[in-house]
Protein backbone atom coordinates (compact mmCIF):
# COMPACT_ATOMS: atom_id res chain seq x y z
CA UNK A 1 0.00 0.00 0.00
CA UNK A 2 1.17 3.55 -1.01
CA UNK A 3 0.90 6.37 1.56
CA UNK A 4 -0.99 8.14 -0.68
CA UNK A 5 -3.63 5.84 -0.02
CA UNK A 6 -4.36 7.16 3.69
CA UNK A 7 -6.83 9.87 3.46
CA UNK A 8 -7.13 12.42 5.63
CA UNK A 9 -11.35 12.00 6.79
CA UNK A 10 -11.60 14.16 9.48
CA UNK A 11 -9.76 17.05 10.81
CA UNK A 12 -10.58 19.64 13.61
CA UNK A 13 -8.88 21.80 16.35
CA UNK A 14 -10.25 23.67 18.93
CA UNK A 15 -9.54 27.08 19.44
CA UNK A 16 -5.64 27.91 20.28
CA UNK A 17 -5.66 30.18 23.83
CA UNK A 18 -5.09 30.69 27.41
CA UNK A 19 -8.51 28.71 28.97
CA UNK A 20 -10.24 30.94 31.44
CA UNK A 21 -13.66 28.68 31.13
CA UNK A 22 -12.49 26.21 33.50
CA UNK A 23 -12.50 23.34 31.06
CA UNK A 24 -9.05 20.70 31.15
CA UNK A 25 -7.16 19.65 28.31
CA UNK A 26 -9.24 16.33 28.31
CA UNK A 27 -12.43 18.36 27.46
CA UNK A 28 -10.36 19.99 24.52
CA UNK A 29 -9.58 16.77 23.14
CA UNK A 30 -13.13 15.23 23.45
CA UNK A 31 -14.20 18.79 21.06
CA UNK A 32 -11.54 18.27 18.40
CA UNK A 33 -11.94 14.84 18.18
CA UNK A 34 -15.99 14.93 17.70
CA UNK A 35 -15.97 17.30 15.46
CA UNK A 36 -13.05 15.54 13.21
CA UNK A 37 -15.20 11.98 14.10
CA UNK A 38 -18.20 14.13 12.40
CA UNK A 39 -16.83 15.34 9.49
CA UNK A 40 -15.50 11.88 8.89
CA UNK A 41 -18.53 10.38 8.54
CA UNK A 42 -17.28 7.15 10.79
CA UNK A 43 -18.71 5.64 14.00
CA UNK A 44 -16.70 5.90 17.00
CA UNK A 45 -16.65 2.03 16.85
CA UNK A 46 -14.74 2.38 13.71
CA UNK A 47 -11.48 3.50 14.87
CA UNK A 48 -9.46 0.73 15.58
CA UNK A 49 -6.27 2.91 16.92
CA UNK A 50 -5.37 6.05 18.63
CA UNK A 51 -2.12 7.95 18.85
CA UNK A 52 -1.46 10.57 21.49
CA UNK A 53 0.74 13.18 20.80
CA UNK A 54 1.39 15.36 24.34
CA UNK A 55 4.97 16.70 24.66
CA UNK A 56 5.36 16.37 28.64
CA UNK A 57 3.76 15.09 31.90
CA UNK A 58 4.81 18.09 33.20
CA UNK A 59 2.12 20.05 31.47
CA UNK A 60 -1.09 18.06 32.27
CA UNK A 61 0.51 16.07 35.37
CA UNK A 62 -0.93 12.98 33.73
CA UNK A 63 0.99 10.04 33.24
CA UNK A 64 -0.27 7.41 30.41
CA UNK A 65 -2.34 9.55 28.55
CA UNK A 66 -3.08 7.90 25.64
CA UNK A 67 -5.25 5.18 28.12
CA UNK A 68 -6.57 7.64 29.82
CA UNK A 69 -7.47 9.78 26.40
CA UNK A 70 -8.89 6.38 25.15
CA UNK A 71 -11.30 5.87 27.84
CA UNK A 72 -12.29 9.81 27.53
CA UNK A 73 -13.08 9.39 23.74
CA UNK A 74 -15.23 6.36 24.29
CA UNK A 75 -12.36 4.26 22.66
CA UNK A 76 -11.69 1.84 25.37
CA UNK A 77 -10.44 -1.02 23.48
CA UNK A 78 -8.56 0.34 20.74
CA UNK A 79 -4.44 0.26 20.63
CA UNK A 80 -3.76 3.29 22.37
CA UNK A 81 -0.39 4.97 21.52
CA UNK A 82 0.94 8.33 22.85
CA UNK A 83 3.80 9.71 20.72
CA UNK A 84 6.65 12.00 21.75
CA UNK A 85 9.41 14.22 19.88
CA UNK A 86 9.11 17.60 21.59
CA UNK A 87 7.74 20.13 19.33
CA UNK A 88 7.72 17.91 16.59
CA UNK A 89 5.60 15.59 18.57
CA UNK A 90 2.10 16.26 16.71
CA UNK A 91 3.86 15.36 13.37
CA UNK A 92 5.12 12.38 14.72
CA UNK A 93 2.21 11.10 16.29
CA UNK A 94 0.75 11.52 11.87
CA UNK A 95 3.50 9.85 10.59
CA UNK A 96 3.47 6.61 13.28
CA UNK A 97 -0.61 6.81 13.19
CA UNK A 98 -0.23 7.00 9.34
CA UNK A 99 2.39 4.25 8.70
CA UNK A 100 -0.07 1.71 10.49
CA UNK A 101 -2.87 2.06 8.14
CA UNK A 102 -0.42 1.69 5.00
CA UNK A 103 1.20 -1.32 6.88
CA UNK A 104 -2.57 -2.84 6.96
CA UNK A 105 -2.94 -2.66 10.51
CA UNK A 106 -5.93 -0.71 10.96
CA UNK A 107 -8.80 0.86 8.35
CA UNK A 108 -9.08 3.95 10.66
CA UNK A 109 -7.60 5.58 13.23
CA UNK A 110 -7.75 8.85 15.50
CA UNK A 111 -4.60 10.81 16.27
CA UNK A 112 -4.92 13.65 18.98
CA UNK A 113 -2.72 16.45 20.16
CA UNK A 114 -2.77 17.99 23.13
CA UNK A 115 -1.20 20.04 25.77
CA UNK A 116 -2.23 23.15 28.12
CA UNK A 117 0.95 24.99 27.87
CA UNK A 118 -0.46 28.07 28.92
CA UNK A 119 -3.07 27.88 31.96
CA UNK A 120 -1.28 24.87 33.71
CA UNK A 121 1.95 26.29 35.12
CA UNK A 122 3.50 29.58 35.14
CA UNK A 123 5.35 30.75 32.14
CA UNK A 124 8.73 30.54 33.43
CA UNK A 125 7.76 27.12 34.97
CA UNK A 126 7.35 26.39 31.43
CA UNK A 127 9.98 27.95 30.20
CA UNK A 128 12.50 25.87 32.67
CA UNK A 129 11.34 22.60 31.36
CA UNK A 130 11.41 23.71 28.41
CA UNK A 131 15.23 24.47 28.96
CA UNK A 132 15.26 20.54 29.46
CA UNK A 133 13.89 20.19 25.63
CA UNK A 134 17.91 20.17 24.79
CA UNK A 135 20.51 18.30 26.27
CA UNK A 136 19.89 18.74 29.68
CA UNK A 137 23.41 17.75 31.19
CA UNK A 138 24.94 20.61 28.67
CA UNK A 139 22.77 23.27 28.06
CA UNK A 140 19.51 22.72 30.46
CA UNK A 141 21.79 22.76 33.47
CA UNK A 142 23.54 25.95 32.13
CA UNK A 143 20.40 27.46 31.81
CA UNK A 144 20.25 27.95 28.56
CA UNK A 145 16.92 28.82 27.32
CA UNK A 146 15.11 27.51 24.18
CA UNK A 147 15.16 31.60 22.82
CA UNK A 148 18.58 31.90 23.69
CA UNK A 149 19.70 28.86 21.52
CA UNK A 150 17.48 29.93 18.95
CA UNK A 151 18.75 33.52 18.95
CA UNK A 152 22.41 31.61 18.28
CA UNK A 153 21.43 29.53 15.86
CA UNK A 154 19.27 32.53 13.79
CA UNK A 155 22.65 34.83 14.32
CA UNK A 156 24.71 32.16 12.63
CA UNK A 157 22.31 32.10 9.53
CA UNK A 158 21.65 35.47 9.25
CA UNK A 159 25.54 35.90 9.02
CA UNK A 160 25.62 33.97 6.00
CA UNK A 161 22.19 34.16 4.01
CA UNK A 162 22.06 37.79 5.33
CA UNK A 163 18.67 38.18 6.58
CA UNK A 164 18.07 41.12 8.40
CA UNK A 165 15.91 42.86 11.31
CA UNK A 166 13.58 43.54 8.53
CA UNK A 167 13.05 40.18 7.53
CA UNK A 168 12.03 39.31 11.43
CA UNK A 169 9.30 42.24 11.36
CA UNK A 170 8.23 40.77 8.38
CA UNK A 171 7.91 37.44 9.11
CA UNK A 172 6.05 38.59 12.37
CA UNK A 173 3.54 41.19 11.04
CA UNK A 174 2.43 38.56 8.46
CA UNK A 175 2.48 35.55 10.56
CA UNK A 176 -0.06 37.92 13.13
CA UNK A 177 -2.30 39.48 10.73
CA UNK A 178 -3.02 36.07 9.22
CA UNK A 179 -3.75 35.20 12.89
CA UNK A 180 -6.39 38.05 13.21
CA UNK A 181 -8.44 36.60 10.39
CA UNK A 182 -8.50 32.32 12.42
CA UNK A 183 -11.10 32.75 15.10
CA UNK A 184 -9.21 30.01 16.50
CA UNK A 185 -5.95 31.85 16.88
CA UNK A 186 -4.08 32.77 20.63
CA UNK A 187 -3.12 36.26 19.12
CA UNK A 188 -5.31 38.81 17.59
CA UNK A 189 -3.36 41.34 17.54
CA UNK A 190 -1.99 43.49 14.33
CA UNK A 191 2.01 44.11 15.65
CA UNK A 192 4.01 46.30 13.67
CA UNK A 193 8.00 47.12 13.69
CA UNK A 194 7.10 49.93 16.27
CA UNK A 195 5.14 47.61 18.89
CA UNK A 196 8.16 44.49 18.32
CA UNK A 197 11.03 47.27 18.69
CA UNK A 198 9.15 48.26 21.91
CA UNK A 199 8.68 44.76 23.02
CA UNK A 200 11.24 43.55 26.05
CA UNK A 201 14.30 42.10 24.63
CA UNK A 202 14.40 37.95 25.17
CA UNK A 203 17.54 37.10 23.72
CA UNK A 204 18.89 39.69 21.30
CA UNK A 205 17.60 39.45 18.39
CA UNK A 206 14.41 38.44 19.63
CA UNK A 207 12.30 40.48 21.11
CA UNK A 208 9.30 39.02 23.55
CA UNK A 209 6.80 39.67 19.41
CA UNK A 210 9.35 37.38 17.96
CA UNK A 211 8.37 34.74 20.16
CA UNK A 212 5.36 32.59 19.74
CA UNK A 213 3.05 32.46 22.78
CA UNK A 214 2.58 29.60 25.37
CA UNK A 215 -1.34 28.04 24.42
CA UNK A 216 -4.30 25.38 25.58
CA UNK A 217 -5.27 23.57 23.21
CA UNK A 218 -5.90 20.42 21.17
CA UNK A 219 -6.41 19.00 17.33
CA UNK A 220 -7.72 16.01 16.11
CA UNK A 221 -7.36 13.87 12.49
CA UNK A 222 -8.95 10.73 11.40
CA UNK A 223 -7.07 9.36 8.77
CA UNK A 224 -8.71 5.90 6.64
CA UNK A 225 -7.19 3.76 4.22
CA UNK A 226 -8.57 4.71 0.61
CA UNK A 227 -10.79 1.30 -0.19
CA UNK A 228 -12.26 1.67 3.49
CA UNK A 229 -13.01 5.42 3.02
CA UNK A 230 -16.79 7.11 3.82
CA UNK A 231 -18.56 7.83 0.37
CA UNK A 232 -19.37 11.33 1.92
CA UNK A 233 -15.40 12.22 1.85
CA UNK A 234 -14.83 11.60 -2.22
CA UNK A 235 -12.91 14.81 -1.26
CA UNK A 236 -10.36 14.00 1.52
CA UNK A 237 -6.86 14.98 0.60
CA UNK A 238 -4.22 12.10 0.81
CA UNK A 239 -1.22 12.35 2.64
CA UNK A 240 1.11 11.95 0.04
CA UNK A 241 4.49 11.85 1.05
CA UNK A 242 6.07 12.25 4.85
CA UNK A 243 9.63 12.42 6.01
CA UNK A 244 11.33 12.71 9.39
CA UNK A 245 15.34 13.06 10.47
CA UNK A 246 17.63 14.20 13.56
CA UNK A 247 20.27 16.35 13.91
CA UNK A 248 23.13 16.16 16.29
CA UNK A 249 21.74 17.31 19.82
CA UNK A 250 24.42 19.63 20.36
CA UNK A 251 24.46 22.99 18.59
CA UNK A 252 28.21 23.95 18.29
CA UNK A 253 28.80 19.93 17.13
CA UNK A 254 26.65 20.56 14.15
CA UNK A 255 28.80 21.64 10.50
CA UNK A 256 26.86 25.22 10.38
CA UNK A 257 25.11 25.65 13.49
CA UNK A 258 22.71 28.05 11.85
CA UNK A 259 21.20 25.54 9.23
CA UNK A 260 18.03 23.18 10.05
CA UNK A 261 19.99 20.03 8.57
CA UNK A 262 17.87 17.76 9.87
CA UNK A 263 14.82 19.56 8.03
CA UNK A 264 16.37 19.24 4.59
CA UNK A 265 16.87 15.50 5.40
CA UNK A 266 13.50 15.06 6.36
CA UNK A 267 11.86 17.36 3.32
CA UNK A 268 13.95 15.09 0.93
CA UNK A 269 12.56 12.11 2.28
CA UNK A 270 9.01 13.48 1.86
CA UNK A 271 9.32 15.06 -1.46
CA UNK A 272 10.80 11.70 -2.74
CA UNK A 273 7.85 9.95 -1.40
CA UNK A 274 5.62 12.19 -3.62
CA UNK A 275 7.85 12.49 -6.24
CA UNK A 276 7.58 15.80 -6.43
CA UNK A 277 10.24 19.13 -5.32
CA UNK A 278 9.90 21.68 -3.04
CA UNK A 279 8.81 24.34 -5.57
CA UNK A 280 5.35 22.44 -6.46
CA UNK A 281 4.22 23.22 -2.36
CA UNK A 282 1.27 25.29 -3.00
CA UNK A 283 0.81 26.62 1.33
CA UNK A 284 2.59 25.61 4.04
CA UNK A 285 2.43 25.48 7.92
CA UNK A 286 5.66 25.95 8.97
CA UNK A 287 7.20 25.44 12.57
CA UNK A 288 7.97 29.27 13.73
CA UNK A 289 8.75 29.11 17.15
CA UNK A 290 10.49 32.13 16.41
CA UNK A 291 10.58 35.02 13.56
CA UNK A 292 14.34 33.61 12.72
CA UNK A 293 13.20 29.60 12.85
CA UNK A 294 10.58 30.80 9.79
CA UNK A 295 13.31 31.69 7.49
CA UNK A 296 15.83 29.64 8.57
CA UNK A 297 12.98 26.39 7.75
CA UNK A 298 11.83 28.17 4.42
CA UNK A 299 16.02 27.85 3.40
CA UNK A 300 16.25 24.20 4.62
CA UNK A 301 13.30 23.23 3.08
CA UNK A 302 14.15 24.12 -0.24
CA UNK A 303 10.97 26.73 -0.50
CA UNK A 304 13.57 29.43 -1.44
CA UNK A 305 16.93 29.91 -2.36
CA UNK A 306 17.13 33.56 -1.42
CA UNK A 307 15.02 33.86 1.59
CA UNK A 308 15.20 37.64 2.09
CA UNK A 309 14.42 38.23 -1.74
CA UNK A 310 11.36 36.39 -1.82
CA UNK A 311 10.31 37.26 1.52
CA UNK A 312 10.26 40.82 0.85
CA UNK A 313 8.79 40.38 -2.36
CA UNK A 314 5.44 38.72 -0.59
CA UNK A 315 6.34 35.09 -2.00
CA UNK A 316 4.82 33.34 1.30
CA UNK A 317 2.04 35.74 1.61
CA UNK A 318 -1.96 35.17 1.42
CA UNK A 319 -1.76 35.48 -2.32
CA UNK A 320 1.98 34.85 -2.63
CA UNK A 321 3.35 31.35 -5.20
CA UNK A 322 3.55 29.60 -1.69
CA UNK A 323 1.32 31.24 1.23
CA UNK A 324 2.53 30.26 4.31
CA UNK A 325 1.31 30.39 7.65
CA UNK A 326 -2.16 31.38 6.90
CA UNK A 327 -3.42 30.14 10.57
CA UNK A 328 -1.16 32.79 12.06
CA UNK A 329 1.67 29.92 12.74
CA UNK A 330 3.09 29.14 16.05
CA UNK A 331 3.43 32.84 16.47
CA UNK A 332 -0.13 33.73 15.88
CA UNK A 333 -2.32 30.88 16.36
CA UNK A 334 -0.37 29.76 18.89
CA UNK A 335 1.51 26.44 20.46
CA UNK A 336 -0.03 23.92 22.34
CA UNK A 337 3.19 21.73 21.58
CA UNK A 338 1.18 18.39 21.37
CA UNK A 339 -1.63 19.67 19.33
CA UNK A 340 0.86 21.95 16.79
CA UNK A 341 1.86 19.46 14.58
CA UNK A 342 -1.53 17.34 14.70
CA UNK A 343 -3.22 20.97 13.71
CA UNK A 344 -0.63 22.11 11.03
CA UNK A 345 -1.65 18.61 9.46
CA UNK A 346 -5.53 19.71 10.27
CA UNK A 347 -4.90 23.09 8.68
CA UNK A 348 -4.03 21.77 5.98
CA UNK A 349 -6.71 19.20 4.86
CA UNK A 350 -8.83 21.82 5.40
CA UNK A 351 -7.45 24.06 3.14
CA UNK A 352 -7.08 21.43 0.25
CA UNK A 353 -10.72 21.07 0.92
CA UNK A 354 -11.77 24.55 0.74
CA UNK A 355 -12.93 23.86 4.36
CA UNK A 356 -10.83 26.80 6.29
CA UNK A 357 -11.86 30.14 7.69
CA UNK A 358 -13.77 32.02 4.36
CA UNK A 359 -10.81 35.11 5.08
CA UNK A 360 -8.07 32.41 4.99
CA UNK A 361 -8.92 30.20 2.22
CA UNK A 362 -7.21 30.32 -1.42
CA UNK A 363 -9.56 31.05 -3.99
CA UNK A 364 -7.89 28.62 -5.78
CA UNK A 365 -6.75 25.19 -3.94
CA UNK A 366 -3.29 24.33 -4.03
CA UNK A 367 -2.21 20.45 -5.34
CA UNK A 368 0.12 20.31 -2.50
CA UNK A 369 0.47 21.49 1.17
CA UNK A 370 2.90 21.17 3.90
CA UNK A 371 3.14 21.15 7.19
CA UNK A 372 6.29 21.34 8.99
CA UNK A 373 7.36 20.74 12.40
CA UNK A 374 10.40 20.29 14.55
CA UNK A 375 11.58 19.36 18.13
CA UNK A 376 14.61 20.97 20.10
CA UNK A 377 16.86 23.67 17.82
CA UNK A 378 15.56 21.43 15.02
CA UNK A 379 17.18 18.67 16.53
CA UNK A 380 14.17 16.25 15.11
CA UNK A 381 12.02 17.15 12.32
CA UNK A 382 9.28 15.58 10.66
CA UNK A 383 6.86 17.09 7.77
CA UNK A 384 4.21 15.89 6.43
CA UNK A 385 2.97 16.87 2.42
CA UNK A 386 -0.54 16.63 1.57
CA UNK A 387 -2.61 16.15 -1.65
CA UNK A 388 -6.08 17.47 -2.72
CA UNK A 389 -8.43 14.78 -3.22
CA UNK A 390 -9.13 14.10 -6.97
CA UNK A 391 -12.66 15.21 -6.56
CA UNK A 392 -12.07 18.19 -4.41
CA UNK A 393 -12.33 20.79 -7.42
CA UNK B 1 -10.16 24.97 39.91
CA UNK B 2 -7.12 23.33 42.41
CA UNK B 3 -3.56 24.41 42.72
CA UNK B 4 -1.55 22.12 43.77
CA UNK B 5 2.09 22.16 44.52
CA UNK B 6 4.50 19.17 43.22
CA UNK B 7 8.22 19.59 44.51
CA UNK B 8 10.43 17.44 42.80
CA UNK B 9 14.09 16.28 44.52
CA UNK B 10 16.43 14.36 41.14
CA UNK B 11 19.28 12.49 42.10
CA UNK B 12 20.57 12.68 38.51
CA UNK B 13 24.11 10.49 37.24
CA UNK B 14 26.29 11.52 34.68
CA UNK B 15 27.58 8.02 33.67
CA UNK B 16 29.83 8.40 31.13
CA UNK B 17 29.25 12.31 31.40
CA UNK B 18 31.48 12.34 34.81
CA UNK B 19 34.83 13.93 34.00
CA UNK B 20 33.18 16.29 31.84
CA UNK B 21 30.42 17.26 34.83
CA UNK B 22 33.27 16.86 37.57
CA UNK B 23 35.67 18.84 35.69
CA UNK B 24 33.12 22.34 35.36
CA UNK B 25 32.27 21.85 38.85
CA UNK B 26 36.23 23.15 38.98
CA UNK B 27 36.41 25.17 36.52
CA UNK B 28 38.40 22.98 34.13
CA UNK B 29 37.43 21.87 30.33
CA UNK B 30 37.50 18.89 29.78
CA UNK B 31 36.81 17.45 26.73
CA UNK B 32 36.95 13.89 24.86
CA UNK B 33 39.69 13.50 21.91
CA UNK B 34 38.91 10.64 19.19
CA UNK B 35 41.14 8.01 18.89
CA UNK B 36 41.11 7.84 15.41
CA UNK B 37 40.91 11.24 14.19
CA UNK B 38 42.00 13.07 17.12
CA UNK B 39 38.90 15.27 16.83
CA UNK B 40 38.27 17.12 19.82
CA UNK B 41 34.79 17.75 21.37
CA UNK B 42 34.00 20.06 23.95
CA UNK B 43 30.83 19.00 25.19
CA UNK B 44 32.63 15.66 24.68
CA UNK B 45 30.40 13.46 22.33
CA UNK B 46 30.53 9.48 22.74
CA UNK B 47 30.53 9.19 19.30
CA UNK B 48 32.61 11.30 17.70
CA UNK B 49 31.57 12.80 14.18
CA UNK B 50 33.78 10.61 12.33
CA UNK B 51 31.88 7.48 14.09
CA UNK B 52 34.83 6.32 16.66
CA UNK B 53 33.69 5.19 19.79
CA UNK B 54 37.33 4.59 21.19
CA UNK B 55 38.60 8.19 22.60
CA UNK B 56 40.59 9.44 25.88
CA UNK B 57 39.98 12.43 28.09
CA UNK B 58 41.43 15.50 27.82
CA UNK B 59 42.12 19.09 29.47
CA UNK B 60 41.71 21.95 27.37
CA UNK B 61 43.09 25.28 28.61
CA UNK B 62 39.70 26.59 29.39
CA UNK B 63 39.86 29.51 26.96
CA UNK B 64 37.50 30.53 24.18
CA UNK B 65 36.59 32.88 21.38
CA UNK B 66 33.41 33.98 21.31
CA UNK B 67 32.02 33.81 17.69
CA UNK B 68 27.60 35.01 18.72
CA UNK B 69 26.76 36.09 21.67
CA UNK B 70 22.77 36.78 22.85
CA UNK B 71 21.60 38.68 25.58
CA UNK B 72 18.08 40.04 27.18
CA UNK B 73 15.73 38.87 29.90
CA UNK B 74 16.91 35.31 29.60
CA UNK B 75 20.32 36.09 30.04
CA UNK B 76 23.49 36.64 28.14
CA UNK B 77 24.60 33.07 26.34
CA UNK B 78 27.26 32.47 23.27
CA UNK B 79 28.26 30.21 21.05
CA UNK B 80 32.04 30.02 21.41
CA UNK B 81 34.94 27.81 20.01
CA UNK B 82 37.61 26.43 22.79
CA UNK B 83 41.13 26.66 21.89
CA UNK B 84 42.09 23.22 21.54
CA UNK B 85 38.51 21.57 20.38
CA UNK B 86 37.38 20.81 16.77
CA UNK B 87 33.64 21.28 17.78
CA UNK B 88 31.99 24.68 19.16
CA UNK B 89 30.59 25.15 22.96
CA UNK B 90 27.04 26.83 24.02
CA UNK B 91 27.42 28.31 27.36
CA UNK B 92 26.28 31.09 29.87
CA UNK B 93 28.80 34.46 29.52
CA UNK B 94 29.35 35.71 32.68
CA UNK B 95 30.76 39.59 33.47
CA UNK B 96 32.20 39.08 29.78
CA UNK B 97 31.87 43.19 28.07
CA UNK B 98 30.10 43.38 24.72
CA UNK B 99 33.34 44.36 23.56
CA UNK B 100 35.28 40.86 24.60
CA UNK B 101 35.91 38.64 22.10
CA UNK B 102 37.60 36.04 24.34
CA UNK B 103 37.24 34.24 28.10
CA UNK B 104 37.95 31.74 29.77
CA UNK B 105 35.83 28.71 31.43
CA UNK B 106 34.58 29.99 35.34
CA UNK B 107 33.52 27.22 38.14
CA UNK B 108 29.68 28.10 38.36
CA UNK B 109 28.40 29.49 41.48
CA UNK B 110 25.46 27.24 41.35
CA UNK B 111 25.23 23.19 42.44
CA UNK B 112 24.39 22.85 38.79
CA UNK B 113 27.10 21.60 36.20
CA UNK B 114 26.55 24.90 34.95
CA UNK B 115 29.14 25.89 31.46
CA UNK B 116 30.30 29.18 32.13
CA UNK B 117 32.65 31.66 30.11
CA UNK B 118 33.63 34.64 32.65
CA UNK B 119 36.37 37.62 31.40
CA UNK B 120 40.37 36.84 31.38
CA UNK B 121 42.70 38.01 33.67
CA UNK B 122 44.14 41.37 32.88
CA UNK B 123 46.74 41.29 30.14
CA UNK B 124 45.92 37.52 29.45
CA UNK B 125 44.56 37.02 25.72
CA UNK B 126 44.12 33.56 23.85
ZN1 LIG C 1 36.91 10.96 15.18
Amino acid sequence: MQISDVMVTGAALTPFNRRRDGTGFRDWVVSAFGTALELSGLDRSDIQALYVASESDFFHLQLNPASVLATELGLTGVAATRCEGGGASGQIAVHTAARAIQAGAAKHVAVVGVDPSASSLSGDAIRELYGFSFDAWTDGMTGLTSTALYALSYQVFAAEHGTTEADLTTVTCQNRSNACHNPGAHLHRRDGPQEITDSPPIAIPYQRLHCSPLSDGAAALILSRRDAMPANRATAPTLAGMGAASDHMHLGARENAGSFAAKTQAMQRACAEVGIGPGEIGIAEIYDAYAGAQLQAIAALGLSAEVSRDLQAGAFAPTGRCAINLSGGLMGQGAPVGATGVGQTATCALILEGRYHPELQPQTLPRYALADTHGGVCTLAAVTILERGSSAL
Amino acid sequence: MISHRLTLEYTLHPGWLAPFVEGIASGNAMARRCKSCAGTSFPPLRVCLCSETEGEWVKLSGMAHILFRTSGQDGDFGLVQFDGATTKTTLRLIDIADEDTCGVIAAPKSNLPMLCLTRLPSGRST
